[in-house]
């Protein structure tokens, strides 16, 4: 397995994020990670990036804990999370600068098919500099890239080119695991789908016996969330 | 190497408005001197002084705020990166000491502007004194611990802001601070002049004269003849302090939570 949880529970400080959870993720899917807000989405990505310590229970990346794998894996935050006076080449000197695993001329190339303009973060709209993250992102040669919310607030274009991007980015031996509202578009992507409700897991399914059964990821959805 | 000099970049980009604000600063104090320039060495000391209180305080707020970028999820990407702890505090801790020397520096070039407005002779080695080893002695004694211990409670604070209870470190530190504080300056008073103090500032009588009035046995000691010595204790404890606090707040970086 390249990620794994173990009966895990997150429990914050008024709230349960995660409720005895136990999932594997081999290598080689591309996992969507669906729920409602609230259902524990983020808190189990933030787990396996390590940014996040279970409560109980046991959580694995990458052979380890995550904690010591933080640099090795891929996380993409819902948060804009970039300094405003970033440029795509300051980005590019801060990536090249902490991460040997960054590819300058994949960046460049991202930078040119996801349509980042040249310019600082602060003069970008929320869907370039969603672009401009997720270039940062994907030019990394990652084994397990956790992407949250990387559709959310950008327009239909934008999500298009983003998807496009995951799906030639993708190799057989990398996991993806991406958590996302825009559920019907980014359902092609999908070898397998999570439901979370309230911090648990309501199924487990992988996206071709869903389609075998007659039934889309939105449908399964809709059971089973709603 | 590569990491401490991205890092390093980084906290120059993010923190460099304050570091040019701080330094721009110095044209205000310069002016107060100008101002002041007959009135009598004490008030000149008095404005030399706050401005190195104020300088160390915005220094301080400048590598420590936390509340934006934790929000932005800034401090997410930094946590994420493959670096170690040490590697980030020490680049935020560098950039900060080398503002601070080049503040406290031009701040002792001010020292020794006022005296020579105010008609006193500086000889050249007491003028290199002033301008560069008392400045370096005063980041080294006061404002390097100040900066690792803000950098030890904003790692502090961040370790414990997601599970609601970032208050419960800050409120200890900020508050178990002036008792810990009062036991290290009683401890370095007993110690002090335990080795021979460093005479510096030979031949300044105005300023021997001030600090032999003002001298309450800790810090700096005048004598008669206008020589000024400091005590070398309270440097070494003090650059041990920092160097345990700057370890503590490494190794605390693995374990915040974003």
């Amino acid at each position: 397995m390249l990620a794994s949880l173990e009966r895990v529970s997150k429990r914050y400080a008024r709230t349960d994020g995660l409720r005895d959870l136990t999932i594997g993720f081999p290598a080689g899917e591309v996992v969507g990670v669906l729920g409602l807000n609230g259902s524990g989405k983020s808190t189990l990505l933030k787990l396996l990036a390590g940014l996040l310590s279970p409560t109980s229970g046991a959580v694995s990346a990458l052979g380890d804990l995550p904690r010591r794998n933080r640099g090795k894996l891929v996380y993409l935050g819902e948060n804009d999370s970039l300094w405003s006076w970033m440029r795509p080449s300051d980005a590019e000197t801060f990536m090249k600068g902490l991460y040997g695993d960054f590819d300058v001329v994949r960046y460049r190339s991202l930078l040119d098919s996801l349509a980042v303009p040249r310019r600082s973060t602060k003069a970008m709209s929320k869907g370039e500099r969603g672009r401009l993250r997720l270039a940062m992102a994907l030019a990394r040669d990652a084994k397990l890239y956790l992407l949250d919310e990387p559709l959310a607030g950008i327009d239909l274009l934008s999500r298009e080119r983003v998807l496009q991007s995951i799906v030639r980015e993708w190799h057989t031996d990398e996991t993806i695991l991406l958590s996302t509202h825009e559920v019907a578009e980014a359902e092609g992507l999908f070898d397998r789908v999570l439901y979370l409700r309230e911090g648990r897991l309501a199924l487990d399914a992988r996206a071709e016996d869903l389609r075998s059964q007659g039934r889309s990821v939105v449908q399964a959805f809709r059971e089973v969330l709603g | 190497m590569k990491g401490f000099r991205t890092l390093f970049w980084l906290e120059a980009r993010r923190s460099g408005a304050w570091a040019l604000a701080l330094i721009g600063s110095l044209a205000f104090w310069a002016w107060g001197l100008y101002q002041a320039y007959d009135t009598t060495v004490g008030i000149r000391a008095i404005l030399l002084t706050m401005a190195a209180v104020i300088g160390a305080i915005v220094l301080a707020l400048m590598i420590g705020r936390l509340r934006g970028e934790t929000r932005g999820g800034q401090f997410q990407v930094l946590l994420l990166t493959p670096q170690r702890g040490l590697t980030h505090i020490a680049s935020r801790f560098a950039f900060a000491l080398a503002t601070a020397s080049l503040y406290y520096i031009v701040l002792g070039g001010l020292a020794w502007w006022a005296l020579a407005m105010a008609g006193g002779s500086v000889p050249a080695s007491s003028a290199a004194q002033l301008v560069l080893a008392l400045p370096l002695y005063g980041i080294a004694t006061l404002v390097a611990p100040l900066l690792a211990w803000t950098l030890l409670l904003m790692v502090f604070i961040a370790a414990y802001r997601v599970s609601g209870t970032g208050w419960i470190p800050g409120t200890v530190m900020i508050l178990g601070t002036p008792l810990a504080l009062r036991w290290l300056i009683s401890w370095i008073d007993r110690v002090c002049y335990s080795l021979p103090g460093w005479p510096i500032l030979g031949g300044l009588q105005q300023v021997g004269a001030f600090v032999t009035g003002t001298s309450d046995g800790v810090g700096l000691r005048g004598t008669a003849d206008g020589v000024v010595y400091v005590p070398q204790e309270p440097l070494w404890i003090m650059l041990a302090l920092t160097v345990v606090l700057l370890i503590v707040a490494s190794r605390m970086w693995r374990e915040v939570e974003a």
